[in-house]
């Protein structure tokens, strides 16, 4: 009797879409046949993006599936890497720095700037389902701190007007 | 690399040695103490836990001498360590100091005290008092089974259970979730762990994250007392440690041995021992007394016994026959046959689950596996033929694997069911059971061609008109392409009908290949049971006995004897046809019952009841695999008023008054087969018999027929009665039956309905599962579970009713 | 001389009188005999007693079976079996120690990581059979119901010297 967790076996389930398999071809193109788990992170990043923002054990298992790697080998990366999501999140997830530079230059009062506008803390997502903020380590943008990343774009130079402006901006 | 001899100095202490090695095995090898906890000798290297950091001189002048992990330090000549220098000692500091903010002081609670890694080089390394002030991370339990208990909270992340389950047991079942503080050991969703090796991680686990669950609490290590045993559930023989208190069995652990089972232990032969104390465990010697039973001493017992059995021996005309189990030991075995000749009969068999003896002459002095076990991984090519090789023998499974992965040893089955192996299998054939003699003429036919040879006589005008598929065709290239090659007869190849064919095919398959043969057997000691005579064609060491062959297993128990006397076997579960077996058994006058366990069913058939010990509370020696002879002690008093069973046949043999029964400890058993015995190295390949394939290879009716075989935790009344191990995820089975879509439609079976299934005149109720690794015309339904016991033998028809 | 001197001193008998001078002088000196058993004597609050197992102020036995006492024992006077309860916990099945093995060494005490073996002030007993002298779990414990008050005391007292 084989069990969830040894279950090698490959294939597609329908957790994920036709699209996102597609996707994930592409990736597991750039690899040699037998070195499929390479294309993990990318897979679960299609993923997430499919799944508005966030992964389940569902789309896990599926790709563990689909890799013919083993569902903890998929969990373990997933939960490693702090950019993919295991709870619902908001349209929105910004993401602001408190690592050394950020805070020397004070992410502090943007954060509770942004909780004062908001009235989330870091973790938090508002009751419209808008926005989630998370706090964040270093994103390698020092020279812009204080900074924040919403989606793709990075904000630098924050000021509570700037992260104002950047509100207001984002529906 | 390779072969480079460097020399190294650590702490002032020269060493040569090859290079590339990584330093802490150098410092294991002379006995240089490092502290280490993610470092083991059998896993690959992490070197995350930072504890064997030592420190190195440094290469240039001027340069501040770095400190390195020993683990992960290949060392190149002219190198130099110190293991205890301040720096050193500082850097380990250090590291303990972080690994003991974590974790918990529940030392006195905890199941590892007194043999933890963690408790004892804190004992070296770590301070009386920690800075550290902030709040202690706690960690939620996991369940992983009924073998392994967790707190997750003393875990230190070493992840050599990570490593085990990939590198090891070959499922990776365990892994690290989360990161920094977050990380936390578990399964994914939290499934039980399946391995057949799974509570190897017991051992390995440095604190006390991962310990024992049925052993939980019970014990500490330091007032257990160690017993040098031996395993008796496969044809390994792993060397084990008993250790026990107060005159019981608390715990088992594996026994270091390179050549057999290296550092690991089969969940089987750790868990076993839970059935000591089993409430279905025989205390006193019992008769049956005009139908009811009656507790008795042994005295009057083995009076009574003899008293009856010398009223059916004085008539010559009267047949006794003994079964004994396959793990009976060596000295057991060979009292009983010498008390069954004594009385002019040869009716003794340990081949109970076999059903093809009609070339049984042919059989090698005792079943050999060919190739000894640490030689394995030095195979190219293995034909696994019925095997569920990890399942059957988990360490042999385990060192199969290691070849592929280390050798790139090609593996090929052929089976009547696909088993879900830990390695990759490169050729499947996975056929109805009695097509699987056809697929080894295929493959023999093949061999021919690619030899240019001409078929034996006999086997010519079945495969003329034969074609050679695919997968026969890269079968026999792939063992003809091999230097070492090696085909396996696995467990459930001796209960086929044809199995004399399937034997004499694949001999010839290994002729043509330039392969090898072995047999791997249930039991743990069927080499030993063969050697000492307990067959009714040999004698002891092998002597035939061409002029009065006794009657074999099947014969035994298809024509009613006048008295049977029964060794460790449970007839309604550990024979071929268990509903054959319980009639002829009730329609005997006299049988005796030596066991350690009773059940209803038992004193349905038997006269008396003799209380014998389990393996771990007798002396013995069990002959492995491989031929090599392991003697071992009792590691506790028997139950009761059991008794060793060598002790009884001995005192049995006196009574019937038998000639050269003197004899005052096994070792004197042992030692008068041992003086006759010549080891001698063997080809189990066997000469052609022509006359065997004279009727063709039979020919399968489309009826569909019930495939089975002995799930790994039903293979001896021990086993079945280790609770823990019944609850394992391997032992779901128990209650089901299989097949796969396509018969299920015909049958007009759905998924997890309860069907009755009719074998002859009995029947069991079963759960349906479908499951595509059951061959078309076949129903899986495994032996030797509770369910079977009313069902015929295997590889015939049954029918189905919801 | 001597001779007269010893003649004289044993003509009046000024050994005797001695020796009744150092009687007469006890005689009426303060009497130090302790009137046992209606009088005893003062106690440390170390002092080392019958054994006790204690409980915490909830009911709950402190025993956690870790067995250091028994292990530490020199007289192998304890005998602990263990297993798990019901409710998750390492608790003791059994627990005896053997009162005339006991040395009243005090390292079982010293050993307990959770104050739960401990000696009391207690060492007027006696038992007419072994058995009598065979403290159980039952026994220990309801010595430690007991005389908690006083274990606790002297406990307290201690804990400054620890």
């Amino acid at each position: 009797m084989s069990t969830q967790s040894t279950d090698l076996s490959e294939g597609k389930s329908d957790v994920l879409s036709e699209q996102t398999y597609a996707e994930i071809d592409q990736w597991l193109k750039k690899y040699p046949p037998e070195q499929k788990k390479s294309a993990v992170m990318a897979a679960l990043r299609i993923a997430q993006d499919e799944n508005k923002g966030y992964l389940t054990t569902d789309i896990i298992s599926a790709i563990a599936k689909y890799l013919a790697i083993p569902a903890i080998e998929v969990q373990e990366v997933a939960t490693f890497y702090s950019m993919y999501e295991h709870n619902p999140v908001g349209k929105h997830k910004i993401c602001v720095c408190t690592n050394i530079s950020c805070m020397l230059n004070g992410s502090e009062h943007i954060l509770d700037y942004i909780y004062e506008r908001l009235g989330i803390k870091p973790g938090e997502t508002t009751k419209d389902g808008k926005f989630t903020l998370k706090e964040v380590e270093c994103l390698g943008a020092c020279v812009g701190a204080p900074m924040l990343q919403v989606g793709k774009e990075y904000h630098e130079y924050l000021t509570p007007e700037k992260v104002d402006a950047l509100l207001s901006r984002l529906d | 690399m390779g072969d480079k001899k460097v020399t190294i100095e650590v702490n002032g202490q020269e060493i040569e040695t090859q290079a590339g090695r990584m330093l802490i095995e150098i410092a294991d090898e002379v006995g240089i103490p490092v502290p280490r906890f993610c470092y083991h000798k059998k896993l690959s290297v992490a070197a995350n836990c930072r504890m064997c950091l030592v420190e190195m001189q440094a290469m240039r002048e001027g340069m501040e001498n770095p400190v390195v992990p020993a683990c992960a330090t290949p060392i190149g000549d002219g190198m130099k360590f110190y293991t205890k220098s301040p720096k050193a000692i500082a850097a380990q500091k250090g590291v303990m100091e972080f690994l003991l903010i974590n974790h918990p002081l529940d030392c006195p609670i905890c199941d590892q005290g007194g043999e933890c890694e963690l408790q004892d080089i804190a004992i070296g390394y770590g301070e009386g008092y920690s800075q550290y002030t902030e709040a202690k991370r706690v960690v939620k339990n996991k369940d992983l089974g009924p073998l392994i208990a967790t707190d997750m909270t003393r875990c230190i992340h070493c992840t050599r259970c990570v490593r085990f389950g990939e590198e090891i047991a070959g499922t990776r079942e365990l892994g690290m979730i989360g990161r920094g503080e977050h990380t936390e050991i578990t399964t994914y969703l939290e499934h039980s762990i399946s391995s057949e090796m799974s509570a190897n991680v017991i051992d390995l686990c440095p604190v006390g994250a991962l310990t024992s669950k049925p052993f939980r609490y019970s014990a500490r290590s330091w007032e257990l007392n160690n017993v040098d045993a031996i395993a008796a559930h496969d044809c390994v023989g792993s060397n084990i440690i008993v250790q026990t208190l107060h005159n019981k069995v608390k715990r088992v652990l594996p026994r270091e041995n390179e050549a057999l089972n290296e550092v690991w232990l089969s969940d089987r032969d750790r868990f076993s021992y839970l059935s000591q104390t089993h409430t279905e465990r025989l205390e006193t010697p019992m008769i049956k007394k005009g139908g009811e039973w009656q507790c008795c001493d042994w005295n009057t017992a083995l009076t009574t016994l003899v008293a009856e059995l010398d009223i059916l021996v004085k008539d010559k005309k009267n047949t006794i026959g003994a079964l004994l189990s396959p793990s009976s030991t060596l000295e057991e075995g060979y009292l009983l046959q010498k008390i069954v000749r004594g009385m002019g009969q040869h009716n003794i068999d340990f081949r109970i689950r076999q059903q093809d003896f009609s070339q049984q002459t042919l059989d090698p002095l005792y079943p050999h596996l060919g190739v000894n076990i640490d030689d394995i991984s030095t195979l190219d090519a293995v034909m696994l033929i019925g095997s569920n090789i990890h399942k059957d023998q988990p360490i042999i499974g385990h060192r199969l694997r290691q070849a592929v992965l280390k050798n790139d040893t090609k593996v090929m089955a052929v089976s009547h069911r696909q088993y879900s192996f830990h390695f990759p299998v490169t050729e499947n054939i996975i056929v109805h059971p009695q097509r699987i003699a056809l697929q080894l003429a295929g493959i023999a036919k093949a061999l021919l061609t690619l030899n240019n040879a001409s078929a034996p006589t006999g086997l010519k005008e079945v495969i003329d008109d034969m074609l050679i598929t695919d997968i026969q065709q890269k079968m026999a290239e792939k063992l003809q392409a091999a230097k070492r090659g090696h085909l396996i007869l696995g467990n459930m190849i001796y209960g086929l009908e044809d199995y004399a064919q399937i034997r004499m095919l694949a001999s010839l398959i290994a002729s043509l290949s330039e392969c090898n043969i072995g047999y791997l057997t249930e039991g743990a000691n069927a080499a030993g049971l063969a050697i000492a005579g307990c067959l009714p064609h040999r004698k002891e060491v092998g002597k035939e006995n061409n002029q009065d062959v006794g009657l074999h297993a099947q014969e035994m128990l298809s024509k009613t004897l006048d008295a049977y006397i029964l060794l460790g076997i449970e007839p309604e579960l550990d024979t071929l046809n268990p509903q054959q077996a319980i009639n002829t058994l009730t329609a005997s006058s006299m049988v005796v019952v030596m066991n350690a366990f009773v059940t209803d069913t038992m004193k349905q058939y038997a006269n008396i009841l003799l209380p014998i010990s389990t393996p771990l509370e007798t002396s013995g020696t069990f002959v492995n695999t491989n031929g090599m002879w392991q003697s071992f002690t009792g590691a506790v008093s028997p139950y009761k008023e059991a008794r060793p069973a060598w002790k009884v046949l001995r005192v049995l043999g006196n009574l019937f008054e038998l000639d050269d029964f003197d004899y005052r400890s096994s070792e004197e058993v042992k030692e008068s087969i041992a003086s006759k015995y010549t080891a001698e190295k063997f080809d189990n390949r066997i000469i052609w018999q022509e006359h065997l394939f004279e009727n063709r290879i039979n020919n399968v009716n489309n009826e569909p027929i019930r495939i089975s075989d002995v799930p790994g935790y039903a293979i001896d009344a021990m086993v079945r009665r280790a609770d823990a191990l019944q609850d394992s995820l391997d032992m779901q089975i128990a209650d089901k039956v299989l097949m796969n879509e396509k018969l299920a439609q015909v049958l007009q079976c759905h998924a997890d309905n309860i069907v009755e299934v009719e074998q002859l005149e009995g029947s069991g109720k079963f759960i349906v599962a479908i499951d595509e690794s059951i061959p078309d015309d076949c129903i899986y339904i495994p032996s030797a579970v509770a369910a079977t016991t009313n069902l015929a033998a295997p590889f015939s028809t049954v029918s189905i009713k919801e | 001389m001597g001779g007269m001197t010893r003649f004289f001193k044993s003509l009046f008998l000024v050994e005797l009188l001695k020796g009744m001078r150092l009687t007469g002088r006890y005689l009426f000196s303060k009497k130090i005999t302790v009137q046992y058993p209606e009088e005893k004597t003062p106690q440390s609050h170390r002092f080392r007693g019958k054994h006790a197992l204690r409980r915490y102020a909830n009911g709950e036995e402190r025993c956690i079976a870790c067995k250091l006492c028994e292990a530490v024992c020199p007289a192998l006077a304890i005998t602990i079996e263990s297993e798990q309860r019901d409710d998750g916990s390492r608790r003791t099945t059994r627990y005896d120690i053997d009162l005339s093995k006991c040395i009243f060494c005090g390292f079982c005490e010293e050993s307990c990581p959770v104050d739960s073996i401990v000696e009391t002030r207690e060492y007027e007993y006696h038992g007419e059979t072994r058995e009598d002298l065979l403290m159980t779990k039952e026994k220990l414990l309801a010595m430690g119901d007991k005389y908690e008050e006083e274990i606790a005391a002297d406990r307290a007292k201690d804990a400054i010297y620890r």
